[in-house]
């Protein structure tokens, strides 16, 4: 379903991403972890094409994000409306939520849909209601976000996210910036996504939520995918010594 | 009438007539806003657009009208063009010299608001499948007004009071109208003294309604 090849990315002469691979299948979680600086944002950012890719090929659903290698060899920017509609097919949670302050939570949901899929204001307030449900939001809806805390932030930029019916899900460290007691309320409907069969890329140090729901987890280190395996396999008897090493500091 | 040395009787004869000065003024304020609005957020835009070319022709745009004092700029306009056949009218002298000087400092005030809103409203905004131009329009800007408004408000009143210098192209504002007054009846105090009254009235109109509109757009940031 997602695709990543030879993902490479520089700022200067700063090599963040140094060759990545990534395949994700049809309803696979996969949960990245590493060190901070090792390139975990960059690559989900590359992979809705936030941040453009200096070499590599991404593909979402058998279509080329962003660039595209010619037969030459040479690489082309997609045309823009490609990539406008498949970031509408995926959608992304940042650490920081980034909720639009000047909209309440529910016209927070509704945006997408109204602004790019068009649909009428109703439509999308009834998709709005129905999703701020699903995340224990309802009655919120008519709350500005500053008046929200961190964890009703997060579960509202998720159903922001939801709101654009995504083929699949991108999160990055979407409870590292919470208190320690929202980080729960946050990861349950995180997983409840998960059983729901959604495909997702998750940025996450969460150890017993990475075991509970990850297909696969993999551990990046200076731009560079170290080892990937199962949970299981991965934090109990990692097979890198750099792995080790990271986990030990975390766990 | 005499109110210790003020002829209050004149103050009450000329003041029709101050007032239609004062109309002037206010219509020249207006337009200047509009116009010098409209040309600040394409400077603005021109700046932070990444296109060099774009980039270069903002940049020069702000340095040359800010580092030429409006006086200048109007005779320019005024006198200068109608030397080399491009006669405007003063009004549109005027309000071209007024929006042309309030439309670079506009643009700073775009520029910087703009830039004030953090970087990952855009990204989330992009991130729903919005072009860069839905997100400023739906995200970026309706954000950045609420910052530009204090800002703006100030630039209004300075275009208020920097439009009585259009009264040197003989546009009878209300600057030109008391000098006219004066011209003809020599009591400066008598005209002048209501012609900084109105004034004064005008720009705490002008503080008052912005106030209000601050207030409105303050509900979001629970203050
Ligand atoms: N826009 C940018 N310009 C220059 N350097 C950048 C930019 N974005 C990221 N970097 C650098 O790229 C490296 C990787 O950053 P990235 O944010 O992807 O790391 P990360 O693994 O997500 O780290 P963290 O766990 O701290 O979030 C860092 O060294 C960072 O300083
Ligand atoms: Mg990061």
């Amino acid at each position: 379903m997602i695709e990543a090849q030879n993902i490479t990315k520089s700022f200067g002469d700063f090599q963040v991403l140094k060759k990545v691979n990534l395949f994700v299948k049809q309803g696979e979680v996969v949960v990245i972890i590493g060190p901070s600086g090792s390139g975990k944002s960059t690559f989900l950012r590359c992979l809705n094409y936030l941040e453009p890719i200096d070499d590599g090929s991404i593909t979402v659903n058998g279509q080329t994000v962003g660039k595209r290698k010619l037969t030459s060899g040479q690489l082309v920017e997609v045309h823009k409306k490609n990539i406008y509609r498949l970031r509408s097919q995926i959608g992304m949670v940042f650490q920081q939520f980034n909720l639009f302050p000047h909209k309440t939570a529910l016209e927070n949901v509704m945006e997408g849909p109204i602004t790019v899929s068009r649909i009428s204001e109703s439509e999308a307030r009834e998709r709005a209601e129905v999703l701020l449900d699903k995340v224990g939001l309802v009655d919120k809806a008519g709350t500005y976000p500053v008046h929200l805390s961190g964890g009703q932030k997060q579960r509202v930029a998720i159903a922001r996210a939801l709101a654009m019916q995504p083929r699949a899900m991108l999160f990055d460290e979407p409870t590292s910036a919470l208190d320690p007691e929202l980080v729960d309320g946050v990861l349950a409907v995180i997983k409840e996504l998960a059983l729901e069969g959604m495909t997702m890329v998750v940025v996450s140090h969460e150890m017993s939520f990475a075991r509970e729901v990850a297909d696969r987890v993999i551990f990046m280190d200076e731009g560079c995918i170290i080892e990937e395996s199962t949970p299981q396999k991965i934090f109990s008897e990692p097979d890198h010594p750099r792995t080790t090493e990271f986990l030990s500091k975390i766990l | 009438m005499k109110f210790g040395p003020l002829d209050i009787g004149f103050q009450c004869n000329i003041f029709p007539v101050l007032l239609k000065g004062a109309l002037m003024t206010l219509e020249l304020t207006l337009l200047a806003i509009f116009f010098g609005t409209v040309i600040g957020l394409f400077i603005a835009l021109a700046k932070i657009s990444r296109v060099r070319i774009l980039e270069f022709i903002g940049g020069i745009y702000t340095w040359v009208v800010r580092g030429i004092p409006l006086l200048v700029q109007l005779f320019l306009l005024y006198y200068g063009l109608a030397q080399v056949g491009i006669e405007l009218s003063s009004f549109t002298a005027a309000v071209m010299g007024l929006s042309i000087c309030g439309g670079a400092y506009i643009a700073e005030i775009f520029r910087a608001g703009i830039q004030s809103i953090d970087r990952g409203q855009k990204e989330a905004a992009l991130s729903l499948g919005m072009s860069s131009g839905q997100a400023f329009r739906r995200v970026i800007l309706p954000q950045a007004y609420r910052r530009l408004l204090p800002p703006m408000g100030n630039e209004f009143i300075t275009l208020m009071k920097d439009s009585s210098l259009v009264s040197v192209i003989s546009m009878t504002d209300l600057m030109r109208t008391g000098q006219l007054l004066n011209s003809s009846h020599f009591k400066p105090m008598e005209i002048y003294l209501p012609v900084a009254i109105i004034y004064l009235i005008l720009t705490t109109i002008f503080i008052y309604l912005l106030g209000n509109i601050e207030k409105r757009l303050a509900i979001y940031d629970g203050d």
